[in-house]
């Protein structure tokens, strides 16, 4: 009777997904990559504390055949969970992992992994490798439309969890590494018709393009591969962007080349951009700025302030006002850091002209894999604190001159790890208002992780590590207070969610979804 | 470095598929080679190539053969077995194994003869098959969406699905009602279950995400939902309307 009530009843409203319940979230539902707007993937539950964590127990298995890499997270909305693989995507029963239905486009050409789905009224949205958008009916599965929003044949491809607004599903593109010119775009969430692109290579002639010496705008690169964050009080979409291309070689495209390596504000109506900031300008160590651009609002100095933040991939965590997009601060979250002396008052970093990359080879901090990446971050207003996994990594980058042919698998030469320096993985607490390292855990493995975080009310922050465990650690300390080994390498973030009064942590690894929960006793 | 390993792939593929080229896909070919097929052929290997005396050329190694070796086969039959040989022309042994292709084709790539327009306005009218299937988006429940069909099935299958409901049950659309402790009782198709748990979804689209605890009794039919059309003319234009849902045409038809 009770599951009944719970699951019968609400589905017989039909209630439709708004988007103030995004904003709202994450609560008991999980509704965007990020768990909501801001990409705070803080969640109010906190049925799971530090004192229980340690009784946290698998509660299901799902395996996706064939999967290699999940990478998604997953969105989990009256009591369907919905994950995607490469060009698939299968809604679950939440609480025990049974299939309800999957949705594969079986010819879908390109095979690149799937960072997640969206939902919005009463559809759910992902993209297959060859730029389509599909929209399916979140109960049933059944096919609503397929619309391409990008040529496969003329190199695109993406791997982009959708950002779903009012009046758009928000897409980007990959195409950082070969040549491609980056776009965001909104597609109408009812026919999946173009509502606005932007560009984030300025054509001929457009403002910003003198920042490229003449280099051609289709193969500057500047992707949009992963999700960006929105407020709707601003109506602004925060996008970041990736490395200009070739990656390693700026011989060609001198100046600073707008927008590479940026975070956008745009104006969710229109798609017109309100402010830029640029992390990196004129890149040439592949530090595309795709981490997630997290928004919150504190008193910083003295002021209230709304603010974007993010740890980026060149080794710095940033604080802007997202407003205007006025730089206020910034400090290394990373101890290998060299690249530069130090950013001016403005955020503009002063480069040590040693670490431009040579034909002979360069060596860098941080990697080409960044200090971080594209793995969730999360921040819990409670502590104050943002969790990001960091890594401690130099490389050795060779550069090298040749002209640029997009799709060529060209990319200005490239990296290699340096045998005797091994990367190192940590999960960094931050002061979200200095960035100075409040407590850190270190992370032994491989250095193969691409896992990410999500904190909790409840006073627990869950992050995949460098082993291959799901890790559950006290927000305020670090201590750690639980792990479970999935027997995989971990490239997800996990989620959390509730149903019947229970907690769940959700994380996807290689070929499997796991699900945890308290134990019950049954 | 991925990128080369693409363009040899590619270079395969164009030259796999310069080779199952030979045989026609055109639909007068096709029903040529029925003709042929339904004389020479349907008494070794089935009237739907499902196999007798002969084998099935539905699946195994007969439905993976490359163009030449399918063509030759025919031609030449396969000394020291039962298959004869058929020494009736290219153009006939073209037709023929063009039929023979159509068999394990999806349907898009055989365009099945018939009055297309008129299996659309059946299938949204007098056929009431829109009130339990979708095709993007528009028609009911609790049927399979059918906007890939053609794309998903051979044209033989879809045939099948219309005259025959119960010969195949589609994953996840088995009858089912759940009588529940608490009263109601719920109908539809079970998308998925076990003994712990039953996922049913109704005929207006809602999900009942249900455990095995809260139902007094479950029943799973054997019998498709679906009644079956028996009206062969009806059921060759719905066959040609079907067969050309596909959400990626072109692909669709390279696919194969
Ligand atoms: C007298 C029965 C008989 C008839 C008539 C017959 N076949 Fe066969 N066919 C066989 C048998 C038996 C085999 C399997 C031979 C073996 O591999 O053992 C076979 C094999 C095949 C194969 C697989 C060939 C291969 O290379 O493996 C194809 C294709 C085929 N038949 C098509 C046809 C077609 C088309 C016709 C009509 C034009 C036809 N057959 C008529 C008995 C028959
Ligand atoms: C009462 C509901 C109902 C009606 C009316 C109905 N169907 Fe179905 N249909 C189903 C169900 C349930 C299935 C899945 C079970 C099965 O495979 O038989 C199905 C299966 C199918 C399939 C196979 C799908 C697959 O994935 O292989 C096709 C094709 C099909 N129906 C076509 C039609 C056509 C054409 C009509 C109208 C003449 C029709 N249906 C009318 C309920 C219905």
């Amino acid at each position: 009777m009770r599951f009944a009530l719970v699951f019968c009843i609400p589905l017989f409203a039909a209630a439709q997904v708004t988007p103030e319940a995004i904003a709202n979230s994450p609560n008991a539902e999980w509704l965007t990559y990020h768990g909501d707007y801001s990409a705070r993937r803080h969640s109010s539950l906190k049925q799971i504390t530090p004192d229980n964590a340690k009784s946290l127990v698998a509660k299901w298995v799902f395996h996706i055949d064939g999967a290699k890499k999940l990478e998604a997270s997953p969105i989990v909305h009256r009591g369907l969970m919905y994950i995607s693989n490469t060009n698939e995507i299968y809604a679950l029963d939440a609480r025990n992992g049974r299939k309800v239905w999957h949705y594969s486009a079986k010819n879908a050409k390109g095979t690149r992994v799937n960072r997640g789905s969206a939902i919005l009224g009463d559809k759910v949205y992902f993209v297959t490798a060859d730029c389509h958008l599909i929209a399916l009916n979140r109960s049933t599965g059944n096919l609503i439309f397929d619309v391409t929003y990008a040529s496969f044949d003329a190199g695109y491809t993406t791997s982009i969890a959708p950002l779903a607004i009012r009046n758009g599903i928000l897409v980007g593109v990959a195409g950082g590494g070969s040549g491609q010119r980056g776009f965001v775009a909104a597609l109408h969430p009812d026919t999946g018709k173009e509502v606005w692109r932007f560009w984030t290579v300025p054509g001929k002639g457009e403002i910003g393009s003198e920042t490229w010496g003449g280099f051609p705008a289709e193969m500057g690169g500047a992707p949009t591969w992963t999700t960006g964050s929105y407020d709707p009080q601003l109506n602004l979409v925060y996008w970041p962007t990736g490395n200009p291309w070739p990656d390693f070689y700026g011989g060609r495209r001198p100046g600073d080349n707008l927008y590479s390596d940026c975070v956008l504000a745009l104006d969710a109506a229109t798609g017109k951009l309100k402010w830029h900031f640029q992390f990196t300008p004129h890149d040439v160590w592949d530090w595309d700025a795709n981490e997630n651009p997290v928004l919150l609002d504190a008193v910083f100095r003295g002021k209230p302030r709304k603010l974007l933040v993010q740890a980026n991939r060149n080794g710095f965590y940033y604080i802007l006002d997202r407003e205007t997009g006025e730089f206020l601060h910034a400090k290394p979250f990373v101890t290998k850091l060299d690249w530069t002396s130090g950013l001016d008052d403005r955020g503009r970093p002063k480069v040590i002209p040693e670490k431009i990359p040579t034909p002979a080879g360069t060596k860098v901090c941080p990697s080409v894999r960044g200090a971080s990446n594209w793995m969730s971050p999360s921040y819990n207003p409670a502590t104050g604190l943002f969790y990001v996994v960091a890594l401690e990594q130099c490389d050795m980058i060779v550069a090298s001159a040749k002209e640029p042919v997009a799709s060529s698998g060209f990319r200005g030469t490239g990296n290699e790890g340096i045998p005797t320096e091994p990367g190192r993985f940590f999960l960094r607490a931050l002061d979200v208002l200095n960035g100075e390292i409040k407590w850190q855990y270190p992370m032994p493995g491989p250095g193969v992780m691409w896992a990410g975080t999500v904190s909790t009310a409840g006073g627990v922050v869950f992050t995949g590590d460098d082993d291959g465990n799901l890790v559950a650690v006290d927000a305020k300390t670090g201590k750690d207070l639980w792990h479970f080994s999935t027997g995989h390498s971990l490239f997800a973030s996990p989620v959390t969610y509730m149903l019947d009064g229970k907690q769940y942590v959700t994380i996807a690894a290689e070929s499997d979804v796991f699900t945890f929960g308290l134990f019950q006793g049954n | 470095m991925r990128r080369a390993i693409f363009s040899i792939f590619s270079v395969c593929l164009c030259s796999l598929f310069a080779q199952r080229n030979l045989i026609p896909t055109d639909s007068p070919a096709v029903e040529a080679g029925r003709q042929i097929y339904m004389g020479a052929c349907s008494g070794c290997h089935g009237a739907t190539g499902e196999g007798s005396q002969g084998p099935s050329l539905l699946s195994g190694r007969a439905s993976r053969l490359p163009d030449r070796t399918l063509l030759n086969s025919i031609q030449n039959g396969l000394p020291g077995t039962s298959m004869p040989n058929f020494p009736m022309g290219s153009e006939k042994i073209n037709q023929v194994a063009a039929f023979v292709r159509s068999l394990t084709a999806p349907a898009i790539t055989t365009q099945p003869a018939g009055d297309v327009e008129r299996g659309k306005r059946y299938f949204f009218g007098a056929g009431k098959c829109s009130t339990c299937h979708m095709i993007l988006g528009q028609g009911g429940h609790p049927g399979p969406d059918l906007s890939n069909i053609g794309s998903e099935r051979t044209s033989g299958q879809i045939l099948e699905s219309i005259m025959k409901p119960s010969a195949r049950i589609a994953e996840g659309y088995r009858g089912v009602v759940a009588a529940l402790k608490s009263g109601p009782t719920i109908q539809g198709v079970a998308k998925n279950h076990n003994n712990y748990s039953v996922q049913i979804l109704d005929k207006d689209g809602r999900l009942h995400l249900l455990n095995r605890e809260e139902i007094a009794k479950l029943e799973l039919m054997d019998a498709s939902l679906m009644p079956s059309t028996s009206d062969a003319a009806e059921a060759r234009h719905l066959v040609a309307f079907l067969a050309r849902q596909s959400t990626r045409m072109k692909e669709g038809a390279l696919s194969k």
